[in-house]
């Protein structure tokens, strides 16, 4: 399996640092990274998954520039995004689903997308307008999507946001199960226990790194000592 | 994204996409050339037998398909007939009703998906010689995608417009927020695009 | 021209569902009778908005979709009969319009961009659209220019004329909105 490998890399928009100069190695199976809001989870996550490219410093994954090499990429680093709204392409949850599949030029695209809504009892939603979907039932949709495709790694943005808690049950446990690599970004520290490792940004650095029941320690009690106050709000 | 194909089935609809095609090349050069004005009427006769020959639903169907040709074939006639070229004018009303009818009908018995594997199929040379022609295969299903996801934004607009309006339609008012609303999506599907593989080579078949 | 980015795509399938969906706003009937829409805007837009080969780009694609048999021009028209009139012209010449109408707003960078957009739809949109179409109507009828003139172009000029002006306003109200969001100023 595939590791992720961050070196001096950084992201900054328009001479705007957003993510300072980050030296990781990613090899663990279960990686957390919490942050308050704007610290620069979701831009971490698009750099991970090559979606953007680092304004300085290189993002490599076993090997592999996946900004460069899309093709690589897709056997490599599946992603959530954070708003299923933005990761959505397709009018149909069937079309949305083959399409990744069909990508990765299987020849079996369909036959595969409808056993992976089978796996999750939405076999029904094939012809399923989208937009009839809730915006929970999207989340799921999009989450589907990216297992279908079997990426060594999943990158997840918050993929507990926005559903309701027999449904966060029952994927809880399926991500569980998971053979892959998992890197989840959420603001739950109780997602994230037992995790191999936690990262926890803060202003587009790294504020702590280390065992999950450490860093989720230490990042629950600054939270719980934040003030109420919007103001010092990263952005 | 409904097309022009006819739910009725015909035996045209079995016939090969590739085919039809080449059929109808040869028979648009064929009535190009066709000067005269009894040729023409039997190219029609001939026309018109093709579309009851599945029945008269279907008939009626080809034929409401011809009707925005009849403005045309009125402003063609209105100038013979000012002119005085009767006979002239005859044969060209003629041969663009059998024209515009016979393409109608190779598109009201082909399928959208069996269109599309003929275009696959003619730029396969340009494959060989190694251009990528993935992105505008998939700009094709971008854009089967975007019709009625813009068109539904647009009539949101358009209400949104009306209920702040004493005006009854919004018509074009709303291209302006539409072309912009465009560009906004422009930058998220983009990005859905890239996660799941965007225009890689060759990850098709 | 740089290789080309999902970003480029995205936009060009984008405008390409824009002209169709703009063929959808209700028509209204000039005095002489001929209806006008708002596609040809929609073409006009491809230019202004995407500039010269993205905006060409849009519009085939609009035309090859219309082509393989959606009925996306207005009225609901579409297929392969669309080609069989004389004035088929006006509709394969539309990647033309659009890629006049880009080249022109491109080039005249020091224009305001409404001035520019007014410009490039008239050179695009009219003047480039009724050359090509004007020799097409005159070759698949046959006719003669006189004729072409009469019955070909005449009775629509006054509508894209109008269309010019709504181009020009529409690329300034969007650049407006989205400062340097014009990928054909960018
Ligand atoms: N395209 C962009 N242009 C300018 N600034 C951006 C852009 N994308 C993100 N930012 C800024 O970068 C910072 C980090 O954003 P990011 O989305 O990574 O935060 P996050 O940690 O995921 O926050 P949240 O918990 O709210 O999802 C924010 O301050 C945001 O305003
Ligand atoms: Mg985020």
């Amino acid at each position: 399996m595939s590791e992720i490998r961050l070196e001096r890399a950084a992201y900054g928009v328009n001479g705007r640092e957003i993510l300072c100069p980050l030296t990781l190695t990613l090899d663990e199976r279960r990686i957390g990274v919490v942050g308050r809001n704007g610290s620069g989870k979701s831009t971490l996550a698009r750099l991970l998954a090559g979606l953007i490219a680092p304004t300085g410093g290189a993002v490599m994954v076993g090997g592999d520039d996946l900004f460069a090499d899309r093709k690589a990429a897709l056997a490599r680093v599946g992603i959530l995004f954070q708003n299923p709204d933005h990761q959505i392409i397709f009018p149909t949850c069937g079309e949305e689903v083959s399409f990744g599949l069909v990508q990765q030029g299987r020849n079996d695209a369909e036959a595969a997308a409808r056993a992976a809504m089978a796996e999750i009892g939405k076999a029904h939603w094939w012809d399923r307008p989208v937009g009839t979907l809730s915006g929970g039932q999207r989340h799921l949709l999009c989450l589907v999507s990216v297992l279908a495709m079997a990426p060594e790694w999943l990158i997840l943005d918050e993929p507990f946001a926005g559903l309701d808690i027999p449904t966060t049950r029952a994927l809880h446990a399926r991500l569980a199960a998971l053979p892959q690599r998992v890197v989840m970004i959420s603001h739950d520290p109780e997602a994230l226990e037992g995790f191999d490792r936690v990262i926890w940004l803060e202003a587009g650095a790294v504020a702590a790194d280390g065992p999950a029941s450490e860093v989720l320690a230490r990042f629950r009690a600054a939270m719980e000592g934040e003030g109420d106050d919007l103001t010092d709000l990263a952005g | 994204m409904i097309s022009l194909t006819s739910p009725v089935e015909t035996v045209f609809h079995r016939w090969p996409a590739g085919l039809k095609l080449a059929l109808l090349c040869v028979a648009g050069t064929g009535l190009f050339m066709l000067a005269s004005l009894a040729g023409q009427l039997v190219a029609l006769a001939l026309v018109a037998a093709f579309y009851t020959l599945p029945g008269m639903r279907f008939a009626r169907a080809g034929l409401a398909a011809l009707r925005p040709v009849a403005l045309f074939a009125a402003l063609i006639a209105a100038w013979h007939v000012a002119t005085g070229t009767l006979a002239e004018g005859a044969v060209i009303v003629l041969r663009l009703l059998s024209a515009v009818a016979l393409a109608n009908l190779v598109t009201m018995t082909t399928r959208l998906a069996d269109m599309l594997a003929v275009l696959h199929w003619l730029t396969a040379p340009l494959r060989r010689i190694g251009l990528n022609t993935r992105p505008p295969e998939l700009a094709i299903s971008l854009v089967i995608r975007f019709i009625p996801v813009l068109s539904e934004k647009g009539a949101a607009l358009a209400e949104s417009y009306r209920a702040r309006s004493p005006r009854r339609r919004a018509g074009w008012r709303i291209a302006a927020p539409l072309a912009g609303l465009a560009l906004d999506d422009a930058d998220h599907v983009a990005e859905a695009l890239r996660a799941r593989g965007g225009l890689s080579e060759g990850a098709r078949k | 021209m740089s290789k080309v980015s999902e970003r480029d795509v995205v936009m060009i399938a984008l405008f390409a569902a824009l002209i169709a969906v703009l063929g959808l706003v209700p028509k209204l009937t000039l005095a002489s009778g001929i209806p006008i829409t708002a596609q040809t805007l929609g073409i006009m837009l491809c230019g202004t908005v995407l500039g010269a080969w993205r905006g060409a780009a849009a519009a085939a694609l609009f035309c090859l979709l219309t082509l393989l048999g959606l009925p996306l021009l207005a009225g609901g028209r579409g297929g392969l009969g669309v080609l069989m009139t004389p004035w088929a012209g006006f509709f394969v010449g539309f990647p033309i319009a659009a890629f006049v109408t880009g080249l022109v707003m491109e080039r005249m960078r020091a224009l305001p961009v409404a001035a520019g957009a007014a410009a490039g739809s008239v050179f695009g949109g009219i003047v480039a659209l009724y050359v090509f179409a004007l020799a097409w109507y005159m070759l698949a009828k046959p006719a003669g220019l006189g004729e072409a003139v009469t019955v070909a172009a005449l009775p629509f000029i006054p509508g894209d004329l109008i269309k010019a002006v709504l181009a020009a306003l529409v690329t300034q109200a969007l650049a407006k909105a989205r400062p340097g969001a014009l990928p054909s100023r960018g």
